[in-house]
């Protein structure tokens, strides 16, 4: 039945009720008439037309039955209960607010997890319908490291594969924007030419990038540029199209502006422009190539490009999306060079995507979810225990509307609906508390990955709200149904002899229950976030191999003023020595990579002289480009051998430096190490001269891996980092490194220059979001826990007043009435807490991959936990124990 | 207010059985409720009394059905009331339960009185 229909039939319902009225009226009147003219006086005529008709309001009852569907009757008995329970409701407006404050800390915390969870998981790419179906393939050697695919490898897939409706392609890269002075780094993806029309991403302007770009390496220089580039950087220009803009040295021409909602498909960067594959080469990509060339950059098939990516077609799962691209990928891959014979074709559900944010952030996130529902859990046995008192106090309301033949199932659903009308103002209330939070939460992530532009798709819309209001729902039902349940059991009989104590054993073991699961649940959530505190002291307190204190940081890309390669050796060399003549620094050099800055770098094949790796060996290892003095200025332990120095420049010999897990790999020690050589893919032997000690090279929790550091000078790059070790404070150290660069090149822009402290802090993102969220969430469990065992404990107690009167009379001091309840009180948070303690030994388990540096049974964390729960539970119980202390045993005994 | 959205079959034989006496009653022009009752109380010689509290819900029954329409008209008396009247539909209806109520009753006739010639009695 359409809505339209629906609300028709309300309609007419009300005017067939006038009208059986007035019919009613007219059959009276007609019955009267008849019976005057039979010669009866009109008072008894009436009278008898009257009771011939016999109950009035039960023929209209039984008419309004006819035409009132069983739908419509069910949605006006619901009316009324709503209105009565509002009622009801709003004659006790501090019971009414606590269930609904209560409910809205645990919605509202429910709510942000979920809006994460949404960005994330279920929506990861703004802008694109059903992004979370997307499907990625990527390589897998047989170390099991993931690789992306070579552009050749694509073209076959995208041609062959039948489990996607479509395959497109895009790499991440970071370019400049403009030149000299106004330049700037971004964002930009390099799509392939079927990337927008594979997503349904739209045009807001122009057009965007088609198949028919894809035609040549080189060609066509055009450019995408997304929406908010568009506004930031252009004005708004309505002719954006058809201007060029400078990219990477070339000039590309504007073709078209995105859709306002799409930020690219690589979640949390904020993507600005978007360029053929073509141009990738073009651009000076060479996606680990060897090749020179562009075009055979796009031929190598050693290149790694990017992840291909689609939906799947309908019908096929991923395990036979994946069996079928295997398939394709085995007879393809026939004639691959034997070293990449075991890499294998894997395809993952697009959150799966190797190195992807969100297979960073889900483990986390898990644990959140976890978090989230065990504080909803303590608000709603809090809940229960707020409306289970109050059951009590309702004996007598209830009584009567049984006595007056009210049904039990009646009576709870006129307490289950009263629930629900608290239950909404509180799942609204709770998303609100969300939208406000959430912001917080993306501008912290947007500090810590400044200067980087990121882009959440995190915000509250129907969904979230939708969530909130079903897990409002769903926690009514449960705070509401038991408490309800025991309500409606009411003895009238003893109701009626107004013995309303409620001394029934079953209240009480409901009431103990709820003081037992919310003790459990609070140690669950504070041994929890416990547990993230203390591994975020120890993700603090690890040894990272070098210092980043009193060291600055400054990155450059020389191509941003058109350097080329002799240009920008000659400026290197100006820079370092400049920086050595500042005041107060003790020491300078350059890198190409800051360590522990949270994702890896790319890793580089290399050649081992006089070892034969083993079939399938995984031997690409990650490297840096450094200058002299590296390893002094930033604190890294040099083991054996020496540091680079000036000497290693490019008319030198080829050398390296390798840290102590590749020099004890292959050569059994550090020592051993000195004088042997190694080579990358095609290039040149390179002596070993010094080994370095470990450090963690992109994140905290990383385990030893092998690396290899090569002298700037021998492996030009564009783009650099400066860093400068003083002892003065640090933000004149950077203030210091931006000014000699300023003064060699003033229209060379300095893309960020900032204590190296901060550089590392991405590293920390995840330990210090998680263990932030885990706080809270555990402050606001343990508040909540607190306050319903006060109010539980708080409520026994008046309901033993009359024993508490006896006992005193009988000659009981205070003191023993407070032990009494006192031991009462502990007795239940001991159970409590042992059932919250064995849950935490069996549940922290599945901590296991947020945690670093702290055992999941780590005992200082469970302690605080028990302490602090301990400490709650006594103070829970010693305020209204005490106050039953101070009760006059005549008040008590006149209490009935 | 309790919910009764199913009708046992015992009910339903009932009301069927007052349906087909409203429809038969209205096959000779339109009357007004008051009248209907009055009718079928005296064709069948004041032995069915048809209360209002069926009477009025079955002609809302019909109504919806759409074997009779509705009309406020005024009586001969120079009363308002509201006429009801069959329709085509109504009518159809009509000989459909008329034969049904005439096999029920042969039916209920032959096992009460086995010996007697079947057919041998019609409808009044």
């Amino acid at each position: 039945m359409s809505i339209v229909a629906w609300f028709k039939r309300f309609k007419r319902r009300r005017l067939d009720e006038e009208d059986l009225q007035e019919e009613i009226r007219a059959h009276l009147a007609i019955a009267t008439k008849e019976r005057i003219a039979d010669g009866a006086d009109p008072e008894s005529a009436r009278h008898a037309a009257v009771k011939d008709f016999g109950n009035v309001l039960l023929t209209r009852e039984a008419a309004r039955k006819v035409w009132t569907p069983w739908w419509l009757e069910l949605l006006l008995d619901l009316r009324s209960d709503v209105r009565y329970a509002i009622r009801t409701l709003a004659k006790h407006p501090a019971f009414a607010l606590t269930v609904i404050a209560v409910l809205t800390l645990g919605i509202g915390a429910n709510a942000a997890v979920f809006t994460i969870l949404k960005g994330i998981a279920l929506s990861p790419i703004a802008g694109v319908d059903g992004s979370a179906r997307l499907a990625v393939i990527y390589g897998e050697t047989s170390g099991g490291r993931q690789i992306q695919v070579s552009y050749p490898e694509y073209q076959l897939l995208r041609d062959h594969d039948r489990a996607f409706t479509a395959l497109f392609g895009s790499a991440l890269a970071k370019v400049n924007l403009g030149r000299g002075r106004a330049a700037r780094q971004i964002w930009a993806e390099l799509v392939t030419g079927n990337y927008f029309a594979s997503l349904g991403v739209r045009a807001d302007s122009g057009r965007t990038i088609l198949p028919s770009d894809e035609a040549a390496p080189g060609r066509p220089p055009i450019v995408v540029i997304s929406h908010g580039l568009w506004r930031r950087d252009f004005e708004a220009d309505p002719d954006i199209v058809g201007k060029t803009v400078e990219i990477n040295n070339n000039q590309l021409t504007v073709v078209g502006v995105a859709d306002p909602a799409f930020h690219g498909t690589t979640v949390v960067y904020d993507v600005e422009v978007f360029v053929p594959i073509m141009m990738g080469p073009q651009l000076g990509f060479s996606f680990g190539s060897r090749e020179a060339t562009p075009s055979a950059i796009l031929s190598d098939r050693r290149a790694e490009v990017f992840f291909p990516q689609g939906f799947l077609r309908p019908g096929p799962t991923i395990g036979k999306a994946a069996a079928e691209t295997e398939a394709l990928w085995a007879t393809l891959s026939r004639d691959r060079s034997s070293t990449d014979a075991g890499v294998r074709a894997r395809v993952v559900p697009f959150w799966q995507m190797p190195s992807g944010a969100p297979s960073y952030v889900l483990p986390t996130l898990t644990v959140l979810i976890a978090m989230g529902l065990l504080v909803l859990a303590i608000a709603c046995a809090n809940i229960a225990g707020l409306v289970l008192v109050r059951g009590v106090s309702r004996r007598g309301e209830i009584a009567i509307r049984m006595a007056l033949g009210a049904s039990r199932t009646r009576i709870v659903r006129l307490l289950i609906v009263e629930n629900l009308v608290l239950a909404i103002p509180g799942a609204f209330i709770g998303v609100l508390l969300a939208d406000s939070g959430i912001p917080v939460l993306v501008g912290y992530a947007e500090w810590l990955a400044a200067p980087e532009r990121v882009f959440f798709n995190i915000q509250v819309d129907g969904l979230v709200i939708g969530f909130a209001v079903l897990v409002a729902c769903a926690s009514a039902l449960v705070f509401g149904f038991v408490p309800a349940l025991q309500s409606s059991r009411v003895d009238l009989v003893s109701v009626i002899n107004e013995d309303a104590s409620p001394r029934g054993a079953s209240r009480g073991r409901l009431r103990a229950g709820l003081v037992v699961a919310q003790v459990a649940v609070s140690v669950l959530l504070l041994v929890g976030a416990g547990l993230a505190g203390r591994s975020v002291d120890a993700a603090r307190r690890v040894d990272p191999g070098f210092d980043a204190n009193q060291v600055s940081g400054l990155a450059i890309d020389v191509r941003q003023n058109a350097y080329d390669e002799p240009r920008g050796r000659a400026f290197y060399r100006r820079l370092l020595n400049a920086a050595l003549t500042e005041s107060g620094v003790e020491s300078a050099t350059l890198a190409a990579h800051a360590p522990m800055a949270f994702l890896d770098t790319r890793e580089t094949r290399v050649a081992i002289e006089g070892y034969e790796p083993r079939q399938g060996e995984d031997m690409a290892f990650m490297s840096n480009a450094v200058g002299p003095d590296y390893f002094r200025t930033l604190r890294i332990t040099v083991m054996a051998g020496r540091e680079f120095e000036d000497r290693d420049d490019e008319t030198s010999a080829p050398v390296a430096v390798v840290n102590s897990t590749l020099a004890t790999r292959f050569w059994g020690s550090a020592a051993n190490a000195l004088g042997k050589r190694i080579r990358m893919a095609d290039g040149a032997w390179r002596t070993v001269v010094g080994v370095a000690a470990d450090v963690k090279y992109s994140q905290v929790n990383e385990a030893p891996r092998p690396y290899f550091y090569l002298p700037f000078l021998q492996a030009y790059r564009g783009n650099m980092i400066l860093h400068t070790r003083g002892a003065g404070p640090v933000d004149r150290l950077v203030e210091r490194a931006r000014a000699t660069v300023e003064a060699l090149d003033p229209d060379l822009p300095v893309l960020y220059a900032r204590p190296m402290t901060e550089m590392t802090r991405g590293a920390f993102i995840i330990f210090d979001l998680g263990a932030a969220m885990l706080f809270v969430f555990g402050t606001v469990g343990m508040a909540l826990a607190a306050l319903g065992t006060y109010g539980l404990v708080s409520y026994s107690v008046k309901q033993s007043t009359h024993e508490i009167g006896i006992r005193m009379a009988l000659g009981a001091t205070g003191t023993a009435v407070v032990r009494h309840f006192l031991a009462r009180g502990l007795r239940l948070g001991a159970v409590g807490a042992a059932i919250g303690v064995v849950a935490a030994l069996g549940l922290t388990r599945l901590l296991g991959s947020v945690l670093f540096g702290v055992s999941a049974t780590d005992g200082p964390s469970f302690a605080r936990a028990l302490a602090v729960v301990a400490g709650g539970v006594v103070v829970a119980t010693l305020i209204p124990s005490w106050r039953a202390a101070r009760i006059n045993p005549l008040t008590a005994l006149r209490h009935q | 207010m309790t919910l009764h959205s199913r009708r046992d079959a015992r009910t339903d034989l009932l009301h069927g059985t007052l349906d087909m006496l409203i429809l038969r009653t209205l096959q000779w022009g339109q009357q007004h409720g008051y009248a209907i009752g009055q009718t079928i109380r005296a064709q069948s010689s004041d032995v069915l009394q048809v209360e209002a509290g069926s009477l009025y819900p079955a002609l809302q029954r019909l109504a919806q059905k759409g074997w009779v329409t509705a009309k406020w008209g005024q009586t001969e008396a120079n009363q308002r009331a509201k006429f009801y009247r069959l329709t085509a539909e109504g009518k159809k209806q009509l000989l459909r339960e008329e034969s049904r109520w005439t096999e029920l009753v042969n039916a209920i006739g032959r096992v009460m009185n086995p010996a007697a010639a079947p057919g041998g009695r019609s409808e009044e």
